[in-house]
C-alpha cells in the first residue's frame, strides 16, 4: 500500500539533513520514543510506546537507512512489532529546499500491516498517524527553530532532563529518552535520528491509510 | 395405546424458565467483562451525501478497540447487502451497504461501527465522530413517492423499485357490463412489529480451530450463517449460527444479513476479542424495517345479489429506502386479497415506491391486513349500497365446500399457483354469526340507541396461505437413556415449538412427552432449514419431525422386533417401552434399543457392557448390517408442493362515545380453521396475541414521519402500543377444523392469523356505529372526531 505526505520545517536543507540523521533528536522528538539503539551504520533499533486505545503499546522495531544522496533524498526499511500488531514500510524520504530558510519533507511510502492493530479501523490509524505526526514535526520544527530549550551538552536535549548516553556490552550506543517536557535541542550534527523519526511516524500515517484494507 | 396428544392443550414446556427469568436471549451470551461491545452512528438525516468523517476526537476516549466506516470494508463486505428475494418485475431493486459508502437514504441508515470495551464508551465514541453532509431532498409518503418530484435513488426513475400485474380474466369489461359499479380509495398507514427483544448478535472467532460462532436474534439461523459466510469469505463448514430464546419475531427477524450481522462476526475476527451487538429501542424503531403502509384504489362491478362480476385493484406500496426482502409484501396483498371470494375475474397491479425511510419487510400478516382490508371494505361498501346484510353478500361470494381444491389463477409470494387446498367457509360464517350474536344485533343496536349509545358490529373474512416451502427437516436421536433429542432447524420466537413439536415426537414415536428435548434454530443440530416465517413452523417442522419420529420409530421396532424375537408387527411402543401386544412381559425399552442400535467395541459402564460386540449381533454378520447406521436416529424432510389455506372470520362489537368519539371493544369474536389442531391452547394464545397486535394496528399504531423524514414517535413513549387495559378481557374463539390435505397432519399455519383481519373489521363496525364510511386506517379517537366534524360541516 502506497502512502505519501510532506512536512514543511523552518531550516535551511543542511541543517535539516543534518538533524535527521542525530538519534539524541530522535529520540526526543519521536512521539513515546523511548529508547534508541545504533546497531550498526545508519541503523537502529528502538522502542515506541505509541498508539491509542487497542493499539496503544510498546513496539519494538528497526530502522535502516540506505541510499544517501545528500540534501537531497534516502530510503528508508522500518519493521515494527508490539502486542497490538506489526508494521512495516519501505520509506522514500525526500528534501526539498525552499530557498527561504525552510524546507520541506516529503515521504512516499510502501507499508504492510499486520495483527490487532489492522481492526481498529482505517480513519482511526489516520487519525492517530496525523496526531504523532503534528506532534513530532512540531517537536522537530522546535529544535531546528531553537525555539525549543536549549541544553548545555550534546546528547543532552531537555532542561533538566538529559538525554541518558550509554553503552550496551556490544558496545553500540544506546539513547535513552528523558521524560517529555517539551521541544529538544538544537542540534545539527547527527541528522540520522530524524529519518528514523520521520519514519516512525509513517509508521502510524501509513497504517492509517491502509489497515482498513487488509483484512 | 396411550392417549394421543395431539389435540390436547399439553401446558407449555418453555413457560417455567420464561416465567422465571431464565430464558436466554441474545443479550445473555458472553457477559463476561472480556467482551467487547459495538454500537453504531446512525445517519440523523433522510437523504444525504457523506462528505466527511472525522473521527480525530475519539482517540481521546480510552477503550475505543475500532472505528470502522465504509473504508475499511473489503470484498464481498464492500458490496450492497444481499437482495434476498428477488424478482423479474423487481426491476430497480437496490440494496444497502452494512455501512453507507457516500449516500444515506434514511434516518437509521449505519455509518460507522464502533467496538469498545462497553457499550457506554462505544456510544460515547459514536457521538464523537463528526459527519460532514451534503443534503439531498427527501421523499417521504406514497404521494410524493409517486409524484417523483425528487428522487430517493438517482437511477430509479418515478421511485418505482416494481411494477406488477396480473390478471384473471377481464375485469374492466367486467366491471362496464355489471349491474352496478363502485370505487373506493383506501389507505393503511405505517406500523412495525415492535418486538420486546430488538436486534441482537454476538461473536467469537476460534483463532485455533480457524472457526466461528454466531449467536443472534433471528428467524433464520441458516440464512445468517449462508449470508455470514459469503460476506467474511468463509467456508459454511466455518460458521455456526445458534438462535437461543427470541423475545418476539413477528417477521422483522427473518430480514438477514443486519449490517450487524456482517460487522460483529468480522469485528471479532479482526480483534480476536468476543464481541456483542444489542439493538436499542431508539435503533428499533429507525433501523430495523417497518410494514403496512399502502394506498389502494378499487374498482368493482357486482349484480343486485352482490355477487362480484369483476374487481380491478390498483395500489401503491411504500417499501421504504431499499428492497431487500423483495416483493414478498405485496404480491400477498394482491394475491390474499381474494380471501374466500371468488372475483370472477380480477385485475390487480402494484407499483412498489421508494422513500426515504427506514426499509418495509414483512410483519406479522405480511401484506394480508391491507389486501383483507381492501377486499371487506369493498364487501361493506356492496352491500350498504345494495341495503343488504353484509354477512349475505360475503355468503354468494363464497368459494363453496365442494369446489376444492380452487385455484385462483394468480401466483403466489412462493411463485406457486394461488391454489387453496381446503376450508369450508359458510360454516364459518355461520360459527361466527352465532358466536357474535350477528342476527340479534340490530336489535341491540336500537336498544343501545335508545340510551343514548352508539354501538357497531363489523365482520372480516380472510384466507391465509401458510406453511410455504421449500422444505424444513428434522432430527429425532434417541439417546441409551430413553431420552430423545430432536432438533429442527428453523428458529423459535416463543410460539412454543418445544411443547408441540414434543407432543408430535411423543405421538409418533410412543416415548414419554417429558423425555423429548428440542432444539431449533442452531445449525450445528441441523444444518438445513429455511426459517420460521408466513405461519409455516407447524406446518413444516412439524410435518418434518412427524416423518423423522416415524423414521426413528421404523429402526426402533426392527431391533426391538429382533431383540423380543417377535414380528414388528406385533410391537407397540408405549411410554417409552417396547413390548408385544398382548404380552406386556415381553418388552424393552427405548433406551435399551438405543444400546442395542450401537454395537461397541468398548465399555464404559453396565449398559454399554451389554452393547459391546461380544454382546449384541449375529456372529454370522456384520456388526451393523448393510444398509444400517449404528445409532438410534431418525431424519426426514418435508417439502410440500404449496402452500395450505387457513381461513378465519372476525367480528367485533364497538361503542364509539358521542363526545370524545373513544373507540371501546365490547365483544370480539373469531372463528379460525387452521386444520387439525396440535395444542388448541398454544392455538388460541396465538390468536390472542394476534388480535392485541391487530387492535395496536387497528387503532393506535402508526410511523409518524414528518416531511424531513423524521421518525417523530420513535420510543415507546410516544409510539402507541395496546396494554392489556386495551384488549377485551375474553375473546370468544371457535374452531373449525377442515384438515389440509397437503401435509401429514392435516394441518395448516396459524402464528399470523388472529392480526390480518383488524383494521377491516374495526372499520366496518366503526362505519357501522357511526354512519359513514371510514376509508383510513389506523383511526384514533381524534380522527374519528374530526371525520365527525368533517360529515357535520358537509351536512349543513
Amino acid at each position: 500500500m502506497k502512502f505519501t505526505g510532506d512536512a514543511v520545517l523552518h531550516a535551511p536543507v543542511d541543517r535539516v539533513w543534518s538533524a535527521i540523521l542525530d538519534p539524541t533528536v530522535l529520540v526526543r522528538t519521536i512521539p513515546g520514543c523511548e529508547r534508541l539503539e545504533a546497531t550498526g551504520e545508519n541503523a537502529y533499533a528502538m522502542t515506541v510506546t505509541a498508539g491509542v486505545a487497542a493499539i496503544k503499546g510498546t513496539y519494538s522495531g528497526s530502522c535502516a537507512l540506505s541510499d544517501l544522496d545528500e540534501h537531497s533524498s534516502l530510503m528508508m526499511k522500518l519493521q515494527g512489532a508490539g502486542a497490538p500488531g506489526t508494521i512495516g514500510a519501505d520509506v522514500a524520504v525526500g528534501f526539498v529546499d525552499g530557498g527561504d530558510g525552510t524546507t520541506t519533507i516529503t515521504y512516499d511510502a510502501d507499508a504492510v500491516v499486520g495483527g490487532m492493530v489492522g481492526g481498529v479501523g482505517q480513519r482511526m490509524l489516520s487519525s492517530v498517524s496525523r496526531r504523532m505526526a503534528g506532534e513530532f514535526f512540531a517537536n522537530l520544527d522546535a529544535v531546528l527553530t531553537g525555539t525549543a530549550a536549549t541544553v548545555a551538552a550534546p546528547g543532552a536535549v531537555a532542561v533538566g532532563a538529559p538525554v541518558t548516553l550509554s553503552e550496551t556490552p556490544s558496545g553500540a550506543a544506546v539513547f535513552t529518552a528523558p521524560a517529555r517536557t517539551g521541544g529538544v535541542s538544537s542540534q545539527d550534527d547527527l541528522l540520522k535520528g530524524i529519518a528514523v523519526g520521520a519514519g516512525l511516524v509513517l509508521l502510524g500515517v501509513l497504517a492509517g491509510s491502509l489497515l482498513g484494507r487488509r483484512r | 395405546m396411550t392417549t394421543k396428544l395431539m389435540g390436547t392443550p399439553v401446558q407449555r414446556v418453555e413457560d417455567q424458565r420464561f416465567l422465571r427469568g431464565e430464558g436466554r436471549y441474545v443479550d445473555d451470551i458472553a457477559v463476561d467483562g472480556r467482551t467487547l461491545h459495538a454500537a453504531v452512528l446512525r445517519s440523523p438525516h433522510a437523504h444525504a451525501r457523506i462528505i466527511d468523517i472525522d473521527v480525530d476526537e475519539v482517540l481521546d476516549l480510552d477503550g475505543v478497540h475500532a472505528v470502522w466506516t465504509y473504508d475499511d470494508l473489503t470484498g464481498p463486505m464492500a458490496e450492497p447487502l444481499p437482495l434476498l428475494i428477488p424478482h423479474p418485475a423487481l426491476t430497480h431493486g437496490r440494496t444497502q451497504y452494512a455501512l453507507a459508502r457516500d449516500e444515506v437514504n434514511y434516518v437509521g441508515e449505519a455509518i460507522a461501527f464502533v467496538v469498545a470495551d462497553d457499550r457506554y464508551v462505544a456510544e460515547d465514541a459514536v457521538g464523537l465522530i463528526k459527519v460532514s453532509y451534503e443534503f439531498l431532498k427527501p421523499v417521504v409518503g406514497i404521494d410524493n413517492a409517486r409524484a417523483a418530484q425528487h428522487l430517493v435513488h438517482e437511477d430509479v426513475p418515478g421511485n418505482i423499485g416494481a411494477r406488477l400485474e396480473q390478471n384473471v380474466g377481464d375485469a374492466p369489461a367486467a366491471i362496464a357490463a355489471a349491474p352496478h359499479r363502485l370505487e373506493l380509495d383506501l389507505t393503511v398507514e405505517r406500523s412495525a412489529c415492535m418486538p420486546m427483544e430488538g436486534r441482537g448478535t454476538v461473536a467469537r472467532w476460534d483463532a485455533d480451530i480457524d472457526r466461528l460462532q454466531v449467536w443472534t436474534s433471528t428467524q433464520t439461523s441458516t440464512g445468517v450463517r449462508a449470508a455470514v459466510a459469503v460476506k467474511l469469505g468463509l467456508d459454511l463448514g466455518q460458521v455456526d449460527v445458534i438462535t437461543p430464546d427470541v423475545g418476539g419475531g413477528f417477521g422483522v427477524k427473518i430480514v438477514h444479513p443486519w449490517p450487524e450481522e456482517l460487522l460483529v462476526p468480522l469485528a471479532a475476527r479482526a480483534l480476536g476479542r468476543t464481541v456483542k451487538f444489542t439493538e436499542d429501542r431508539r435503533e428499533h424503531f429507525i433501523s430495523s424495517a417497518h410494514e403496512r403502509g399502502q394506498v389502494h384504489h378499487v374498482e368493482v362491478g357486482f349484480d343486485d345479489d352482490g355477487r362480484l362480476c369483476g374487481l380491478d385493484v390498483e395500489f401503491w406500496h411504500d417499501h421504504g429506502a431499499y428492497s431487500p426482502y423483495g416483493l414478498i409484501v405485496p404480491i400477498i396483498t394482491s394475491t390474499q386479497l381474494l380471501g374466500p371470494y371468488k372475483p370472477n375475474n380480477y385485475r390487480v397491479v402494484f407499483e412498489s415506491l421508494y422513500t426515504n425511510t427506514v426499509m418495509v419487510t414483512p410483519y406479522r400478516g405480511a401484506g394480508r391486513p391491507q389486501g383483507c382490508y381492501t377486499m371487506e371494505r369493498t364487501m361493506d361498501a356492496i352491500a350498504a349500497y345494495l341495503g343488504k346484510d353484509r354477512a349475505e353478500v360475503r355468503a354468494v361470494n363464497f368459494i363453496q365446500p365442494d369446489e376444492f381444491p380452487f385455484d385462483q389463477g394468480l401466483i403466489f409470494q412462493d411463485g406457486r399457483e394461488l391454489e387453496y387446498d381446503s376450508g369450508d367457509y359458510p360454516a364459518s360464517l355461520e360459527k361466527i354469526k352465532a358466536l357474535v350474536g350477528w342476527d340479534e344485533f340490530p336489535a341491540y343496536q336500537a336498544e343501545m340507541a335508545a340510551a343514548g349509545r352508539q354501538v357497531g358490529i363489523g365482520l372480516a373474512c380472510y384466507v391465509e396461505g401458510t406453511g410455504v416451502g421449500p422444505y424444513e427437516g428434522a432430527h429425532v436421536h434417541i439417546e441409551t437413556s430413553g431420552k430423545v433429542k430432536v432438533a429442527t432447524g428453523l428458529t423459535t420466537q416463543g410460539q412454543g415449538h418445544a411443547t408441540v413439536f414434543a407432543q408430535l415426537v411423543a405421538d409418533e414415536l410412543g416415548c414419554r412427552f417429558e423425555d423429548v428435548e428440542v432444539v431449533t434454530g442452531d445449525t450445528r443440530r441441523m444444518p438445513y432449514a429455511v426459517g420460521t416465517f408466513a405461519s409455516r413452523a407447524a406446518v413444516m417442522s412439524g410435518s418434518a419431525i412427524h416423518l423423522a419420529a416415524k423414521r426413528a420409530k421404523e429402526k426402533v421396532l426392527k431391533i426391538a422386533a429382533d431383540a423380543l424375537e417377535a414380528d414388528e408387527s406385533d410391537l407397540e411402543i408405549v411410554a417409552g417401552v417396547v413390548s408385544v401386544k398382548g404380552s406386556p412381559g415381553s418388552s424393552i425399552d427405548l433406551g435399551t434399543v438405543s444400546v442395542l442400535s450401537n454395537p461397541l467395541r468398548y465399555a464404559f459402564d453396565e449398559a454399554s457392557k451389554a452393547a459391546t460386540q461380544f454382546s449384541v449381533g449375529d456372529p454370522g454378520r456384520a456388526p451393523v448390517p448393510e444398509g444400517e447406521e449404528p445409532g438410534l436416529e431418525g431424519k426426514d424432510f418435508y417439502s410440500p408442493e404449496r402452500a395450505t389455506f387457513a381461513s378465519g372470520m372476525h367480528a367485533v362489537i364497538v361503542e364509539t362515545d358521542p363526545l370524545t368519539a373513544e373507540i371501546t371493544i365490547l365483544k370480539y369474536a373469531v372463528v379460525h380453521d387452521c386444520g387439525h389442531l396440535i395444542n388448541p391452547m398454544i392455538v388460541e394464545g396465538q390468536i390472542h396475541g394476534g388480535v392485541a397486535q391487530g387492535i395496536g394496528g387497528a387503532l393506535y399504531e402508526r410511523m409518524a414521519y414528518d416531511e424531513s423524514g423524521q421518525l417523530l414517535n420513535a420510543s415507546f413513549m410516544d409510539f402507541l402500543m395496546p396494554y392489556v387495559t386495551e384488549v377485551p378481557d375474553g375473546i370468544d374463539i371457535d374452531h373449525l377444523e377442515t384438515p389440509s390435505p397437503l401435509n401429514p397432519l392435516g394441518i395448516k399455519g396459524a402464528g399470523e392469523a388472529g392480526v390480518i383481519p383488524s383494521a377491516a373489521v374495526f372499520a366496518s363496525a366503526i362505519e357501522d356505529a357511526e354512519g359513514f364510511s371510514i376509508t383510513a386506517m389506523p383511526i384514533s379517537p381524534s380522527e374519528l372526531f374530526a371525520l365527525r366534524q368533517q360529515r357535520a360541516e358537509e351536512k349543513s
